[in-house]
């Protein structure tokens, strides 16, 4: 249950298997981000994979001394470039890996292109989905759904990735799903018709246990994305972005060129992986220990210089210290960045307030607390319109709700005008009419004791009180309680004992705060192994696209007091 | 993974067999065709043999050319292939020359007694077709020509000749980076297989084991460092392919060469840090001697140490879990150097028992428990603690044993860093001169102008690090340079006792294969600078460039440490290295110093050397020296049938013996 460690075989298999000799890597552009998240260049290159190139690139020389491996999703235009490919061989031999299932006619077709036998292999290997964390994976597709529908094309995508993921861990899982969604049905019926087709691929050695599928749906929980977040990974996701690793600095002030974009990998950095899920304050510390470290490393100090021992040492360090200097000056940079931002921003202050929307009950409390922010300044647009809309999430059906006073404190701040739209238009994504579970007020009678107990003791950190739902609905499904009435299985089997792998899939986008509770429950629960993915990795900025993108415009302001439609675009 | 290969290639082998066929076909009618001697024939003879060899397309059924739609009249006649017997027009018509005809039912024939299938040889390789002859031929400016010594043909047939004609060039062809970079290969691997070996060896013998032969070990040493050399040169060989050519080659083939260089260079930095060095002779009589010594007295030790640290375990075990845990990031899978982790653990030696100790009774638990893996792994734990505290007290009393010839070695040291700064200098005006081409990420260089300050400078560099007490009997012309500065020698003073014994039980330096010998000597002569952080993040700084940067991409390791010697120091500001990115031309430097010993062997050291300006006064014994290695070199190679090595080594005597007859001819006027 190992995303990452997933892919990576896949890739080396692929390389080991071509054999000796100068190799290429013909990708398209999902597979180029599929195995950039798991290998680094100079990796691959220990692998004689010298050249990486695109296949729908024109800029290519043939080069016969060349072994080709081409990693490619198996799609119409694909396997046209590679006809085309064949046809007129750039390399001189060719390994082909499709990252999913590939009918039978295009092999044909393939086939009889290859009228040079230059083709050695043929295969499917499953890595056609971004593996984040070994526990996260992600499809990268912003915007799956149309109003409360499937976006065909993107749900032929998600099945694929999903089944791929199935297929590369090696499961056949019994599935569950959300009833409140109509596409979280959809997926599951999608998904499990790949299985019935394809039982051949899922026949796996059987599981005292079978592994569990279980799809929910975004509008269930249109919080965890609209809150700012304090763990590292899930910081500069909010803050600055991660895409595919990677994080653009560039519009940092007095960045150097090098800088400009930077990696962060838990697969190669090891402060990062060890830091990834700490809170800010702990990275803190921790990079001054990462400074002081290297300080220390640094050979250039008198009472160092006095000791060869010591210079040898640095000497043998080498590759260790430069891959640190590296890594110094790279945290050092984000973290200062994101420290800057928190500042700038006044980031402290209005995450309190969006814990407090998210977590508490106290109406008047709350909305003096917004009012006041808004009033506030520093407080970017951005975070204006995000505790707007987490307040009109809450409270919006309290008898007291003052929305639209808030959405005139909107304006008057100069707020434009698409925020002041998404306000409603989340409530309409993920309002309580939406709903299938209750998002705010504790439902049964250990819940509010629960909730009681915490209410005295006081919380331990007052900016990170938030816990995803997904972290009940998954505490409860490792506990058997679950209930089938909210969460169905599909088909007439269900689970008697409690499950043991569950991979669990959110349409519409997962988000680092719920990768850091999986995270947390995999490491709590011995015995049980969680996989979370999503069609993306929200941030608070995607996520509103994602609601944009949904067809869920919102109306002007001046008329939302009227109850929230489903818009209905297609 | 499901693998749809049988299924492809059934698909496959239906066309192939159609294909195959067909070009077969073509190649047969080609022969016969060709069979005869066509310019002795009158032409009414040949278009009978032609009409013989396909069955010809009655003209009547077909008014129109078939590619282009022309219609047929008494101008626009039609024309017959001589291949299909199909009809076309003239405009449409191709023409085979007889050169490629032979060329293609020689190659077929060829191939029907080696090959069955066109592709039967997967690593056949493209070749520029830009020579052969098929190019010229198809030049068709023909319209006056006699059309009897060629062919006509339909399009269709003559493209598929033409890619017949493609692959049989591509199987005959193998492009110079192939041959370079299976060479490299093959480099590598014997690099894979020796590194272990060596490692093992030299391991023992430093710490004074007598399962392996010191003489031996060497001799592997050498062979090792040898093969680097060929990796470096090799992977350089191949960056450079084509790039004087016109026209220059695609990007993507530059792309190719310089990732392969660069991937060389990680490979070469990985392995050779492993690599350690080996004791002396004497150095290693005493490694024996002393261990036998200490085995005995450690025993007991161990045994006293044993019952006295029992009872404050738990916090020893902290400490000592940590400073092994330490050491154990500073080790490489290839091996780390024992001198090394002994010394840092002579600042630790306590927990270092503390460790063993813990280990012991940990295994006696682990026993008790009935794990026998954890005690598997306990026991090779302690093994590996013990040997190392062995090393260390053995190289402790080696410290003691040898503050009488310190004298001795130092002067033997400076000498020596003295002879290997005059190679350097040499070494270091080529780089300077090549250093655009050679190196790999092709940053600008400037220093070669510098060149002469930069030499004094680097002369005081040296000089600082020597007594200048011991510099007095140094023939050489240097100890002016290094007289001119004796504040800097008190500066460095304080310094040198540590320095010193270390170099004695370092083992002799100049056949250290480690290429950053010279580093390690250089920074201690260096000031401390105002703010190192920022230039530690900054590995990329080019020499004349004071912007700090940041490291991100990973070129090359050794600039970095380059970029600090030459930014913090303030008293030798230039490095003769500075320009130089690649490891092995730095070990080539030291490690080929061919004055000091003539064990060492390195061709390509000295195939750099032929760049030698005049402007370089170089001792005439030395070079002598030199050309009697080089010759010795070259025996051993010509005897051991390395071919292409003799080639280089002789060029580098040429380039020897010129040189000295240059300073000749300079003494005597």
């Amino acid at each position: 249950m190992n995303a990452v460690l997933a892919v990576k075989q896949y890739v080396a298999k692929m390389i080991e298997d071509s054999g000796p000799g100068m190799k290429v890597l013909l990708m398209d552009r999902e597979t180029t981000g599929v195995v950039s998240m798991v290998y680094t260049q100079s990796e691959i290159l220990q692998k004689e994979v010298y050249l990486f190139e695109r296949i729908d690139s024109f800029n290519r020389e043939p080069m016969k001394h060349l072994k080709a491996i081409c990693f490619l999703r198996p799609t119409k235009e694909n396997v046209e470039y590679l006809i085309q490919e064949l046809r007129r061989p750039k390399y001189s031999i060719y390994f082909i890996y499709f990252s999913n299932v590939i009918s039978k006619s295009d092999i044909k077709s393939l086939a009889e292109a290859d009228e040079q036998e230059v083709v050695a292999e043929v295969q499917e290997f499953y890595g056609d989905y971004i593996a984040v964390n070994p526990h996260v994976f992600s499809l990268n597709l912003l915007g799956c759904c149309q109003g409360r529908n499937w976006d065909p094309a993107q749900l032929a995508r998600t099945t694929q990735g999903l089944t791929a993921l199935l297929l590369s861990l090696k499961k056949c899982p019994m599935i569950r799903y959300q009833l409140s969604s109509e596409p979280a049905k959809r997926l599951a019926e999608c998904v499990k018709q790949v299985i019935t087709k394809e039982y051949e691929l899922f026949d796996f050695r059987r599981t005292e246990v079978p592994p569990l599928l279980l799809i929910l749906d975004r509008s269930d929980d249109a919080i965890t994305p609209l809150l700012n977040q304090w763990t590292y990974q899930a910081m500069v996701h909010e803050l600055l972005g991660i895409n595919n690793n990677r994080i653009d600095l560039s519009r940092v002030p007095g960045i150097s060129k090098d800088l400009r974009e930077v990696v962060l990998s838990a697969e190669n950095d090891e402060f990062y992986a060890n830091n990834m899920y700490l809170n800010f304050a702990e990275i803190g510390s921790n990079i001054k220990n990462l400074m002081e470290d290297f300080q220390k490393r640094k050979p250039k100090e008198q009472q160092k210089l006095e000791s060869i021992a010591d210079m040898k040492a640095f000497v043998e360090n080498y590759p260790q210290f430069k891959k640190m200097s590296g890594t110094v000056s790279k945290h050092v940079t984000v973290v200062g960045e994101l420290s800057r931002l928190v500042a700038e921003r006044n980031l402290l202050e209005v995450s309190e307030v969006e814990q407090e929307l998210a977590c508490q009950n106290d109406h008047s409390s709350a909305l003096q607390n917004v009012r006041r922010l808004l009033q506030n300044p520093k407080v970017t647009e951005l975070d204006a319109a995000r505790l707007v809309m987490l307040y009109a999430l809450h409270y919006e059906r309290h008898s007291s709700n003052s929305l639209p006073g808030l959405l005139t404190d909107l304006r008057n701040r100069g707020v434009s005008d698409k925020y002041r739209k998404l306000v409603s238009a989340v409530v309409e994504y993920g309002g309580k009419r939406v709903r299938g579970s209750d998002l705010f007020s504790p439902k049964d009678a250990v819940a509010i004791t629960k909730q009681f107990l915490k209410g005295l003791k006081g919380v331990e950190n007052v900016y990170t009180q938030h816990q995803p739902l997904l972290q009940e609905t998954l505490d409860q499904l490792i506990k058997g309680k679950l209930k089938d009435s909210q969460f169905p299985y599909l088909g007439p089997n269900t689970l008697r004992d409690r499950p043991q792998d569950i991979i669990v899939f959110i349409i519409g986008g997962a988000t680092y705060e719920e990768a850091l509770a999986v995270y947390n429950l995999n490491r709590t629960n011995p015995g049980v192994r969680i996989v979370l993915g999503g069609t993306t990795i929200h941030n608070t900025k995607s996520f509103l696209e994602e609601v944009t993108a949904a067809g869920f415009r919102g109306r002007s302001t001046e008329s939302s007091q009227a109850p929230p439609r489903p818009s209905s675009r297609r | 993974m499901r693998s749809h290969l049988s299924d492809f290639k059934k698909h496959r082998a239906a066309r192939i067999d159609h294909y195959v066929v067909e070009v077969n076909k073509l190649i047969i009618r080609l022969e016969k065709l060709t069979s005869f001697d066509r310019a002795n024939t009158e032409s009414a003879k040949i278009r009978a043999i032609e009409k013989s060899v396909v069955p010809w397309v009655n003209d009547q059924d077909v008014p129109f050319c078939p590619d282009c739609g022309s219609k047929f009249s008494i101008r626009n006649r039609r024309h017959h292939c001589r291949l299909c017997g199909s009809i076309m027009c003239k405009k449409c018509m191709e023409l085979v020359s007889l050169p490629l005809a032979s060329k293609l039912t020689s190659a077929s024939k060829e191939a029907l007694s080696s090959h069955t299938s066109p592709s039967s040889s997967p690593n056949s390789v493209h070749g520029s077709r830009r020579g052969s002859i098929s190019s010229i031929s198809s030049v068709s400016s023909v319209l006056d020509e006699k059309d009897d010594d060629r062919i006509r043909c339909c399009q269709h047939c003559k493209d598929t000749l033409l890619k017949r004609e493609q692959q049989i060039d591509e199987r005959e062809y193998t492009p110079e980076i192939v041959k370079l970079y299976e060479k490299l290969r093959l480099c590598m691997e014997k690099v894979d297989q020796k590194a272990p070996e060596y490692i093992k060896m030299a391991e023992s013998l430093n710490a004074g084991e007598t399962t392996y032969n010191l003489e031996h070990a060497n001799d592997l040493r050498v062979e090792i460092q040898r093969v680097y050399e060929f990796i470096d040169a090799l992977s350089k060989k191949i960056l450079n392919l084509g790039l004087h050519e016109e026209p220059q080659p695609h990007p993507k083939t530059l792309q190719l060469q310089r990732m392969i260089r660069y991937s060389a260079t990680l490979f070469v930095q990985e392995k050779l840090l492993g690599l350690m060095s080996l004791p002396t002779k004497d150095q290693y009589e005493e490694l024996k001697k002393r261990r036998l010594h200490m085995a005995a007295l450690e025993a007991h030790r161990r045994q006293e140490e044993k019952q006295k640290d029992s009872t404050s375990r738990s916090v020893a075990a902290v400490n000592g879990d940590a400073s092994n845990l330490k050491k154990g990031t500073v080790r490489k899978s290839e091996g780390w150097l024992p001198t090394s982790s002994v010394s840092r653990q002579c600042e630790i030696a306590d927990p270092l028992l503390q460790q063993i100790d813990n280990i012991t009774s940990f295994i006696k638990q682990a026993k008790a428990a009935n794990r026998l893996d954890e005690v598997r792994m306990l026991q090779e734990n302690l093994r590996q603690l013990q040997d190392e505290y062995d090393q260390q007290q053995t190289l402790k009393a080696i410290e003691l044993s040898k503050k009488q010839a310190e004298e001795e070695e130092m002067q033997r040291e400076e000498l020596q860093v003295l002879c290997e700064k005059e190679w350097e200098r040499e070494h270091h005006k080529f780089m300077s001169q090549h250093s655009r081409t050679h190196s790999l990420d092709f940053r600008e260089v400037k220093q070669h102008q510098h060149e002469v300050t930069k030499e004094n400078q680097n002369l005081i560099a040296h000089g600082l690090d020597l007594d200048i007490t011991q510099m007095k009997g140094n023939p050489s012309s240097e100890t002016t340079a290094v007289q001119q500065l004796p504040a800097k020698d008190n500066f460095i003073f304080p310094v040198k006792p540590q320095n010193v014994p270390q170099h004695d039980k370092d083992q002799n330096r100049a056949a250290c294969l480690n290429p950053f010998e010279d580093e390690t000597d250089t920074p201690l002569s260096e000031e401390d600078p105002a703010n190192p952080f920022a230039k530690d993040i900054s590995p990329l700084i080019s020499f004349s460039n004071a912007i700090v940067q940041s490291d991100k991409k990973e070129y090359n390791p050794f600039e970095n440490e380059e970029d600090e010697q030459t930014n913090g120091a303030s008293v030798s500001t230039s490095n003769p290295f500075e320009e130089d990115e690649n490891p092995c031309q730095k070990s080539g430097g030291n490690s080929g110093n061919p004055f000091e010993e003539g064990s060492s062997t390195n061709p390509f050291e000295v195939e750099d050397g032929n760049e030698i300006s005049e402007e370089e006064a170089i001792e005439e014994e030395l070079l002598l020296q030199q050309i009697d290695n080089i010759k010795a070199y070259i025996f051993d190679a010509k005897h051991s049938g390395r071919m292409d090595e003799v080639e280089v080594l002789t060029e580098n005597l040429k380039e020897l013996k010129y040189t000295l007859a240059k300073q000749k001819e300079k003494s005597n006027c």
